[in-house]
């Protein structure tokens, strides 16, 4: 081929690729992406949330943009590290605000994080999808409470304790609370106190403990001092592993319930070795991998461990909250900014989602399904899904 | 009878954890007047020793932990040349920084290399129940409490009979003589560090069939052995087995009888009464190991 050829064809590709940047579908693609922030905790004792996030977070970023992104803007992913705490939360939401520049921020998994993160949230003017938080105060906070710019999808312990408590108390009469020493387990620590007297359980003793222990052993004698009939977990699948061996290993045999994430297939990965040793415990969640299979096969495929809860209720908030509201809000105003983004999250209403109905009430709260889940032969069995009323 | 006994048998099992790396940091600081503050992570770093050549590998249990021994004794070695050789000469500022700086990297290299989810390496013992007069325990625990005994009576020996063990005793009274008379100093460091940091994986080897290993375990440990060493006397290695020991039966017997939420506050609470009632610690003394 000679130099003139060679140039010949350069000048046409040239000009194809000048007069192709005017066609509408190349248009489309130059359109602004959408930022989409995801905060968690990334790094401490609670990182094992933060990396499910992010694993989700990448999946779905993948999906959507495979097939051209959300009316054609391409979603763009950053995350924050809150580390769990509610003072790393701040940082994150700033971080994700003032340099990354997000147009929407999903997290922040952990209660006491988003009890730090909603200040900021309002201050800043970023619209923010809670996935997991269930501290009761949040609600008190968010929507016509002051804060219009959290809105959070998943139930709170209130909420879930006056139907657990009612569940419970078909079995049994005293019953321990053990918790985390932290927002989440505080606060649902004393949305059950009040749910058991309803229901006419007695409480006979409440203990907490910090997250990453390694000694169970010493509270457990108290519980088998106390002798309850049955005991409460509010703990998350790492710690929940260590917890199970010490308390067969005390020789305790109360019947089990459990807030947090124990009947996950996180939990049940964690004592693969001995698969039956929670058996018999029910856990109040409103999230498990039975609800979407086809979620469950694509985790697993990718990352070659199995689902991980806080990243699947991450994929709801995103592909059931912040998704449907970026479609309508480029559809209605033609925009994906914050306000407008905010705006389209106080409008969606998606009645079929894995989870239940998704729409906001004027407290910013969706209310979504609770389910019973029971480990029996090592495997997670749904014994009941109970619709939450507003 | 049993509910003093079982607070008292948890409380010796933390207590042989402890003292395992309160054993490390004191040696270190007797011999070379360094804090290394990543020592917890000394530890973390043999309980994923441990877990690849027990739970990967599939080695028998007394082989795999001699593996995760070994592995983080070479470990020390390669941290003392690498990093305490180099700050060893400057500040105690510099110092501080650069073990805490080691900490931080350590955990998170952890958390980009083997996750964040906690791996359990259960044995058969960890799982095979012993139970006498009402008090179950497993059999791992007895594991750990006769490994204890055997560790400190050997270390003891070594000290005391072996001729490195004499140079080190030697450095911690005086460095300065022990060089102007001719004991190499800088292998004498090598050989603490790396004797330190091997402790700290055979207590990972030993304890990691009861508790899990996640990227942070190491963080509160090391305070927690730091507070031992300061109230056994700083520098003094059997009084921080001692009063590492003290602290695990203070914990257990706490979190039995008091709150367990405040459990990790008690090593604390301990250290302050025993500063403000004897600032030299229990055991002060000049320092020396």
């Amino acid at each position: 081929m000679t130099a003139t050829w060679r140039t010949a064809i350069g000048v046409v590709g040239g000009l194809a690729l000048v007069l192709a940047g005017d066609l509408p579908g190349a248009r489309a693609q130059s359109a602004p992406a959408i930022r989409v922030g995801f905060s968690s905790a990334m790094t401490g004792p609670s990182a094992i949330t933060g990396e499910g996030v992010k694993w989700a977070a990448q999946m779905l970023a993948d999906e959507y943009n495979a097939r051209g992104g959300i009316m054609g803007r391409k979603i763009e992913l950053y995350f924050g590290d809150n580390a769990g705490t509610p003072g790393e939360a701040v940082s994150a939401v700033r971080k994700l605000v003032d340099v990354d520049r997000v147009d929407v921020i999903i997290g922040q998994t952990h209660s006491g994080a988003c009890l730090g993160a909603l200040p900021v949230v309002k201050e800043l003017a970023v619209p923010m999808v809670i996935e997991a938080c269930s501290h009761p105060k949040i609600r008190e906070l968010i929507g016509k409470n002051g804060n219009e710019w959290a809105f959070r999808v998943n139930p709170d312990d209130v909420m879930l304790a006056s139907q657990f408590a009612k569940h419970m108390a078909q079995s049994t009469k005293t019953v321990s609370i053990f918790a985390q020493n932290d927002d989440f387990g505080r606060g649902a620590a004393a949305a059950y106190d009040v749910a058991f007297k309803k229901n006419g359980i007695k409480l006979v003793s409440t203990e907490f403990f910090d997250r990453g222990q390694a000694d169970y052993r010493p509270v457990l004698t108290r519980v088998k001092r106390a002798n309850p009939e049955s005991v409460l977990l509010v703990m998350l699948a790492s710690e929940g592993s260590v917890f199970m061996r010490q308390f067969r290993e005390v020789g305790l045999t109360q019947k089990l319930y459990a807030r947090g994430s124990m009947a996950t297939v996180e939990f049940l990965y964690q004592v693969r070795d001995s698969p039956s040793i929670a058996d018999g415990l029910v856990e109040a969640t409103y999230w498990t991998p039975a609800l979407d299979p086809a979620w469950e096969k694509q985790w697993l495929e990718r990352w070659k461990v199995p689902v991980r809860v806080h990243g699947s209720l991450a994929a709801i908030a995103f592909r059931y909250a912040v998704a449907p509201a970026i479609e309508q809000a480029i559809k209605k105003t033609g925009r994906s900014d914050r306000k407008a983004i905010r705006d389209a999250l106080e409008e969606i209403d998606i009645p079929n989602t894995p989870v239940g109905r998704i729409k906001f009430d004027d407290t910013h709260q969706a209310f979504i399904n609770m389910l019973l889940v029971e480990i029996s032969g090592g495997q997670l069995k749904v014994l009941e899904k109970i619709p939450i009323q507003p | 009878m049993g509910d003093l006994v079982e607070p008292l048998v948890h409380g010796l099992t933390l207590g042989s954890l402890y003292a395992m790396v309160a054993t490390g940091l004191a040696l270190m600081f007797g011999v070379v007047r360094l804090i290394n503050f990543a020592h917890g992570e000394f530890y973390m770093l043999g309980g994923y020793a441990f877990w690849y050549a027990y739970g990967e590998l599939g080695l028998p249990y007394p082989v795999a932990a001699l593996v995760a021994t070994a592995a983080m004794g070479a470990f020390g070695l390669v941290y003392e040349r690498s990093v305490i050789r180099t700050i060893l000469p400057r500040t105690w500022h510099v110092q501080l920084i650069a073990t805490l700086a080691t900490s931080i990297t350590l955990t998170n290299l952890a958390i980009l290399v083997f996750g964040t989810q906690p791996k359990e390496v259960p044995t058969t013992l960890s799982s095979a129940i012993l139970e006498v007069g009402g008090v179950r325990m497993a059999w791992q625990r007895l594991v750990v409490l006769v490994a204890a005994v055997v560790i400190f009576a050997g270390l003891e020996w070594f000290v005391t009979r072996a001729k490195l063990g004499k140079a080190m005793r030697a450095m911690s009274q005086n460095r300065e003589a022990c060089a102007v008379v001719g004991v190499d100093v800088q292998r004498v460091a090598l050989a603490t560090f790396g004797l330190s940091a091997a402790l700290a994986g055979g207590a990972a080897a030993l304890v990691s069939p009861l508790f899990n290993i996640f990227p942070d375990v190491g963080a509160l440990l090391t305070l927690k052995a730091f507070a031992a060493v300061i109230v056994g006397g700083l520098g003094f290695v059997k009084g921080a087995i001692a009063a590492a020991f003290l602290i695990g039966v203070a914990e257990s017997l706490a979190a039995g009888y008091l709150s367990y939420a405040y459990k990790d506050a008690i090593a604390f609470v301990v250290m302050v009464a025993v500063l403000l009632v004897r600032p030299q610690g229990l055991f002060g003394r000049r320092i020396g190991i």
